[in-house]
């Protein structure tokens, strides 16, 4: 038979790619790994996050807001609603109440005009400043308008507190005026109450994004790319195989290029299917934990758009490093023992995300992980920042080149491929050094 | 410029290989082999475990790096071209095992294209080592679940696929049950007719009588001494391979000053 000729480096990277991912969507827990948990790990931490937020009520009711209050021109506001902003209730009340009879201070707010306008401004003004507005319509628009941030979790205490009493105020002043004429209180219509947020339903639901999106992002691509990196490695040693790959007829680097290739696709798989279930998912259950909030969660196209470069280059760094390190380890578990501490490498920087404060600038786009989710959190807020964001693509766009140099480097020992030993982290460089290069 | 004989399938001359072990400091496992199989030779290499067969091999199939020395498989040299000699060579070892999670049929296709095998001839010959092995009832079932012998056969198959003109078993009938082994053997000695050098390593007797053209002693990392079996009866006054074998061993202790 004479002999075909061979595939390109290129072309035999992807069969070994494909065929990684074709076993290795074959086992149960890569699945499980790469598709099931970024399906299901948004209900399951909002169904937490409701949780811990009812858990974390109790807390918050006992913090004094607030609260400005004003009028239409024109209009005075009457003593009983101060008196029944300020009202201070009894320990049983206190408990009745659910906590909106707790703690207001009002400040009298002179200027008029359109609430949402006003709060804005009142809310711009120092340190101390309101925290939601109770404004008294004209005869035009008889009611109350209530303008709060919901975004701001003490304006929007603020205004459950200014609801709460406005809706006692209100009922008493219908049965007031119902006695006064000697009418059944039920055929008189209490004044009516609206809110006014003043974040938009996007903006509220980029501010959620950015603060969430960058850190589960990074631990979805960990995640994703934790298990095959191990199956395909350490796993290969320990079902016997690497000695058949090594006897593949095709350049190593092939090999080890389609391994990291197929360890990536995996762990974009698991972040491309987080996101998914993130649209799919979050509006409903964040409307739950916010209780009349109306949450817009979605990704804008432009954000996306711009994060899915970032986010390549950052899985191919994390796919290769994670790929490199447990190549080292002679049995699976002994693979995930090793990884464990690895993945932290990732996680532990990207938690950055939800800090205050921390903005991205050109130097924190060199700093590997931080720059990734300070890069996504801006993004999702619609922050231009073309400098930094080039920088931090150039950045990963290294970082992910020198990881695979990396990965490419330790699958490439000899060693590996015959020895039933796990090599420990600490001996790491010496191992690259000394052990024999596979051709 | 090397001179090498167009007879010789493969030709190996002062070939080391030494390990770093962190425990055991530098350890040579292979101390300067010379070896040669001329085409359609059946070569054994004979030794008891430990010996430097694997090693040998290994770098034969270009898995391992030489220390030193030089080793040429079809005329290729195996340092200065690893992968013309891995595209030329079938290679079969216990360690060699097959992917659990693909069925024979996908592994004969994966290792077959990365031969630059496809399309029909592909398809045609995956049939025809389906049919020759007679796994056509397992082809599509996955390797994980067939016997020792059903593997063992996906396993030859794959080796064969491309027809390579030579062939390195390490230990080919190691573990396998009786009917197994069988097969195998009965596979090295159809390889004579088709023209194939094999090259593979045993520690049982009886297998390198039946089957080979000529064998290699190898004891503690030195090929004690080469030839046909009548050769090496003849020169070492022994009628059988094991009287052989163990008379050479005692020669090397004793020259060597360990005890026998």
């Amino acid at each position: 038979m004479n002999s075909p000729p061979p595939p390109s480096t290129w072309r035999a990277t992807l069969w070994v790619a494909k065929k990684e991912l074709l076993t290795g969507f074959r086992d149960r827990q890569m699945t499980l790994y790469a598709v099931v948990l970024p399906i299901c790990l948004y209900p399951v931490m909002f169904w937490i996050m409701i949780q811990g937020a009812l858990l974390f009520q109790g807390r918050r009711e006992h913090t004094t807001v607030l609260v400005g209050v004003n009028s239409d021109p024109g209009v005075e506001v009457p003593a009983e609603v101060f008196e029944a902003l300020s009202y201070a209730p009894g320990a049983s009340e206190l408990k009745e109440s659910g906590g909106g009879l707790e703690f207001v201070e009002i400040l009298p707010i002179e200027q008029s005009g359109d609430p949402a306008t006003v709060a804005r401004e009142e809310r711009a003004k120092g340190e101390k400043h309101i925290d939601a507005l109770l404004t008294l319509r004209g005869a035009e628009q008889s009611g109350v308008v209530i303008a709060y941030d919901s975004t701001d979790s003490r304006s929007e205490l603020a205004a459950k507190r200014v609801r709460k009493r406005m809706g006692i105020y209100a009922e008493d002043t219908r049965e007031l005026a119902a006695k006064r004429g000697g009418l059944d209180p039920r055929g008189l219509t209490p004044f009516t109450s609206e809110d006014r947020n003043l974040a938009p339903d996007k903006e509220m639901g980029a501010f959620v994004l950015s603060l969430l999106l960058p850190l589960l992002l990074v631990v979805m691509c960990v995640m994703g790319a934790f298990y095959p990196a191990v199956d395909l490695t350490a796993g290969e040693r320990e079902r016997g195989t690497s000695e058949t790959t090594m006897i593949l007829p095709i350049p190593r680097l092939a090999v080890h290029q389609g391994k990291i290739l197929a360890v990536c696709a995996s762990a974009l798989l698991a972040t491309s299917l987080n996101l998914l279930a993130l649209a799919l998912s979050a509006s409903h259950l964040l409307k739950q934990l916010g209780q009349g909030v109306d949450l817009k969660i979605e990704v804008p196209f432009v954000a996306f758009a711009s994060i899915a470069p970032l986010a390549l280059l950052f899985t191919f760094f994390v796919s290769a490093i994670l790929t490199g390190v447990a190549a080292l380890a002679k049995s699976f578990k002994e693979g995930q023992a090793l990884l464990g501490p690895v993945q932290m490498i990732f996680i532990l920087p990207a938690m950055t995300s939800i800090l205050p404060g921390l903005e991205l600038t050109t130097k924190i786009a060199f700093v590997p992980v931080v720059n990734v989710v300070m890069a996504f959190r801006s993004m999702l807020r619609g922050e231009a920042l073309p400098l930094e964001y080039t920088l931090t693509a150039v950045s990963l766009l290294l970082y992910a080149g020198l990881a695979i140099l990396f990965a490419v480097r330790v699958l490439s020992r000899e060693s590996l491929g015959v020895s039933n030993k796990t090599i420990p982290l600490t001996r790491l460089f010496s191992f690259l050094r000394s052990d024999n290069l596979s051709r | 410029m090397t001179d090498l004989d167009p007879n010789l399938a493969i030709e190996i001359r002062g070939l080391r290989k030494t390990f770093q072990d962190p425990e055991r400091g530098t350890v040579e496992a292979v101390k300067g082999v010379d070896l040669s199989c001329r085409r359609g030779e059946i070569y054994g290499l004979l030794g008891p475990n430990g010996a430097g067969k694997t090693t040998t091999l290994r770098m034969l199939a270009s898995i391992l790096a030489p220390t030193s020395g030089s080793a040429y498989l079809d005329g290729v040299d195996v340092a200065a071209n690893p992968l013309e000699v891995r595209r030329r060579m079938g290679f079969l070892s216990t360690s060699t095992g097959l992917y659990p999670r693909l069925t024979a049929r996908e592994t004969l296709r994966y290792f077959g294209k990365l031969h630059g095998m496809h399309g029909d001839t592909l398809e045609a010959r995956i049939e025809e080592l389906l049919v020759a092995f007679e796994m056509e009832s397992i082809a599509d079932g996955r390797t994980e679940s067939f016997s020792t012998g059903q593997k063992q056969k996906v396993s030859i198959a794959r080796a064969v696929l491309h027809d390579p003109k030579v062939l390195i078993l390490d230990e080919p009938t190691t573990g396998l049950d009786i009917l197994a082994a069988s097969t195998m053997v009965d596979f090295i000695d159809s390889s004579r007719a088709r023209g194939t050098c094999v090259l593979f390593s045993t520690h049982i007797m009886s297998e390198a009588e039946r089957l080979c053209d000529r064998i290699g002693i190898i004891y503690q990392g030195r090929l004690l001494a080469e030839g046909t079996q009548a050769e090496l009866c003849e020169q070492t006054g022994e009628k059988f391979l094991d009287g052989v074998f163990m008379s050479l061993v005692r020669a090397a202790d004793k020259s060597a000053g360990t005890p026998g």
